[in-house]
Formats: C-alpha cells, structure tokens, sequence
C-alpha cells in the first residue's frame, strides 16, 4: 500500500466511524419513537393518558374473549404473562385470533381502564410448522402462561 | 505441512491474478462471457428447483396456509436487498482507496439491481401482511428502514447521473454507497432492538431454524438462485458499461468491427 493509499483508507475509515457514532446517539435519542407498540406490564407500571392513542401488544388470555349484547363487539384481555390489558373492539377480528396469538390493538382508553381499539393486528411470530402438527402447537400456545415464569417475549 | 502451504500459495496466487484480471475491462469482458451464462443457467435451475418444491412439496403452514408460499420470494429478495448493499459498498471503498475503475463499474451497475430487489421486499411484504396481519403497511422500525434503504438505492443513482463528468460521478455516488452502509445492521437488528409487528428471525436463529427442513430447503435454493440472479444481471449491466466506458479504446472498436463483419458476412 503506498502513502495516499493509506491515507484514502484512514479518510474512508473516519468517515464511516463518524457516520456511525453519529447514527448510533440520533438512534439513542429517538430510542422510544423506534417501538411500535407497549406491553401491557408497561402501560399499567407508566400508567396511560386518556384520549391518547396507544399501540398494546400482548398474546390473547386464555378464556377472556366475550362477546357483548350488540354481538359485533368483542371484549378479551392481552398479556404478557405478568400484566393485562382490557381490549374492546368492534368489528371483524383477524384470522389468527385466537388464545395464545400475539395480537396488537390500536386506541384509546376512554372512561374504563380499557382499551377502546380501532384497529386490531395479528402478530406472526417467527415459528413456521407443517399442518400436521398444528393442534398440538396451537394447544401449547394457548397454554402458555401455565408454564411461564415472568413476563414472555413475542 | 509444507505441501499444504505449496497448495496455499498456489491457490492463493491464482486468487490473486484473477483478482488483478477483473480490475481490468478488458479481461472482465473476456472473462463475463464465459462467466456470465453460467450464472444466469445457475439462477435459473436453482431457482426452478426452489419454486417447484416450495410451491408443490412444502407443506402448507399450520396457521398461514397456503399463503406462507410467498415467504420464498419475499425472504430471499430481502436478504439480497440488504447482500447487494453491502457488495456495492465494498466495491465503492474499494475503488476509492485504490483507485480501481472496476470497483466504480462495480457500484454503479448493483444500485438498480439492489433498488428493484428492495421494492420486491416491500411488495412482497405488503401483500403477505393483509390477509396474515391485516393490515398492507405499518411504520415499524422494520418496514420502515427498508423503506429508507430503497431511497438510499435511489438517492445513489441520482448523484451518479447528477454530474457531468463520470470520474467525479462515480467517486461522489461510491461515497454515498460507503456512508450509507450503517442502514444495514439497522435493518438487520430492528426486530431485535425494538418492538416491531415483523416477527424476528426464523432462519438464523439462535438455536437453529425454527422452520423444518421441508419447509427450509426450497427457501435455500431461491436463497442460491437469487444470489446467481445478481451475479447475472450485475455481469450483464457491468459488460454494457465497461463497452460504454471504453468505446474509444483499441478492443471495443475491434469487437465492434468484428460484429460488423459478422453481421455482413
């Protein structure tokens, strides 16, 4: 490597070291705004704002899904094993409702501590398994909690 | 021992000149014509392959259905946005430090291949979202980085056909290409450092896949196939602008008279 070689290369090297410090602090900074939804542990530790608009995630409680007089609205609890979440909806849940699922609910807590969600997401997770064996995964899912220690991840 | 380190140097030294080769146009041309079927025939068989199996033999997912199928195009083009990235990078360093005109070739001739592979990663995406999620699009830090590393893909092509002059051209998109490569860990590690609606990572677990092999091998032979796809279409555009670079030099008018010949023979 001769001299302006190497020099190119420092150059090259402190331009890319800068650019990533600089992004790795704006990305510090902006930690909270890269989440896209909370826990239910940490909305009832943070407590919540009436008439905000929350992202809450949390896998569906075994046996809290109810359906209410008007038979288009849904009440169900979310949770991370620790916490839950009070959810009401109305409208079409999404195919993969079901108890053990991940789900994401977007709204807002009104008079009640829950959620009043305009929107309700299923959240895939990263497990892909044949058809076969689906009954058992399924049953495992929705009985998670039972074995769970603390809060989950999903 | 000794033999070993004979074979070394050996294989090394070859590494080494077919490596100075490529630095120069000519030799590439020489070399892309051999080269440049047999990727394309590669991509093709591999991916034929991938296609059959993971459209007929792979079993139907437990949950999803049929409609995990997409998941054999999206993941591999995904993973090739974020693989072209990092190769037109290195190549824009390269050609920076060292001052080797291939490298440029190199950059210049990935950011449209890299560009349309991270729009089929969106697209893709999207598509599987509605019926799974419910939903075409979110601003999590997934999607959204990739969205930006489709800008960064454009915003290259836009400083390199900004100037006038392709020396400076070409050393102002590299530079582009060199800063923007911290988006590739970002992109990566989202689903890790924050809380996203993408799920996290099946194939590179920790732990191994969390996907059966009957499910994982069709994914691994798109996975080859896209990678020979780049290496094709990345040597077809390199060709056509090595021509265009070199059209006043002795060889590209040689070949140009002998296909004059040909077609008037």
């Amino acid at each position: 490597m001769s001299p302006s070689q190497r020099k190119r290369l420092g150059i090259i090297f402190l331009v890319l070291a800068g650019v990533a410090i600089s992004a790795a602090l704006a990305i510090m900074a902006m930690q909270s705004s890269f989440e896209y939804f909370k826990t239910p542990s940490e909305i009832n530790t943070e407590g919540f704002e009436k008439n905000q608009t929350y992202k809450i995630a949390g896998i569906v409680r075994k046996g809290s899904l109810q359906r209410l007089d008007d038979g288009i609205t849904q009440r169900f609890r979310v949770t991370d094993c620790e916490q839950d979440v009070v959810i009401q909806y109305t409208g079409l849940l999404p195919d993969l409702f079901r108890e053990g699922q991940a789900i994401v609910s977007v709204g807002k807590f009104t008079d009640e501590p829950a959620l009043i969600a305009s929107q309700v997401l299923a959240k895939h997770d990263e497990n892909y398994v044949p058809n076969e064996a689906a009954d058992a995964v399924m049953l495992q899912q929705a009985n998670k909690c039972d074995q769970a220690d603390g809060p989950i991840d999903y | 021992m000794i033999l070993f380190i004979g074979f070394f140097n050996t294989v090394w030294d070859a590494l080494g000149r077919f490596y100075h080769r490529l630095g120069s146009p000519r030799e590439f041309y020489k070399i892309s014509n051999v080269v440049t079927p047999i990727f394309g025939i590669l991509f093709l068989s591999l991916s034929l392959v991938g296609a059959y199996y993971g459209l007929f033999v792979a079993p139907a997912d437990y949950q999803q259905g049929d409609s995990f199928r997409i998941l054999y195009v999206h993941v591999p083009v995904a993973w090739m946005s974020l693989f072209v990235y990092v190769t037109m990078a290195v190549a824009a360093a390269i050609g920076l430090i060292w001052r080797i005109k291939m490298a440029f070739v190199v950059t210049i001739c990935s950011a449209p291949i890299g560009a349309a592979f991270t729009a089929l990663a969106l697209l893709t995406g999207s598509i599987w979202g509605k019926p799974i999620w419910g939903t075409w699009w979110v601003w999590d830090a997934r999607l959204t980085s990739e969205l930006i590393l489709f800008f960064l893909y454009l915003g290259i092509m836009a400083t390199y056909y900004a100037f006038e002059e392709r020396k400076t051209a070409e050393k102002a998109a590299a530079l582009v290409s060199v800063v923007g490569v911290v988006i590739v860990p970002i992109i990566h590690y989202s689903v890790e450092w924050w809380s996203s609606l993408h799920q996290g990572v099946t194939v590179f677990a920790k732990g191994g896949p969390k996907m059966p092999a009957s499910m994982l091998f069709p994914l691994a032979m798109m996975a080859l196939g896209f990678m020979f796809y780049y290496g094709y279409a990345l040597f077809l555009s390199m060709r056509h602008t090595v021509l265009k670079n070199e059209q006043s030099s002795r060889w590209v008018k040689e070949l140009a008279q002998n296909a004059e010949q040909a077609t008037h023979s």
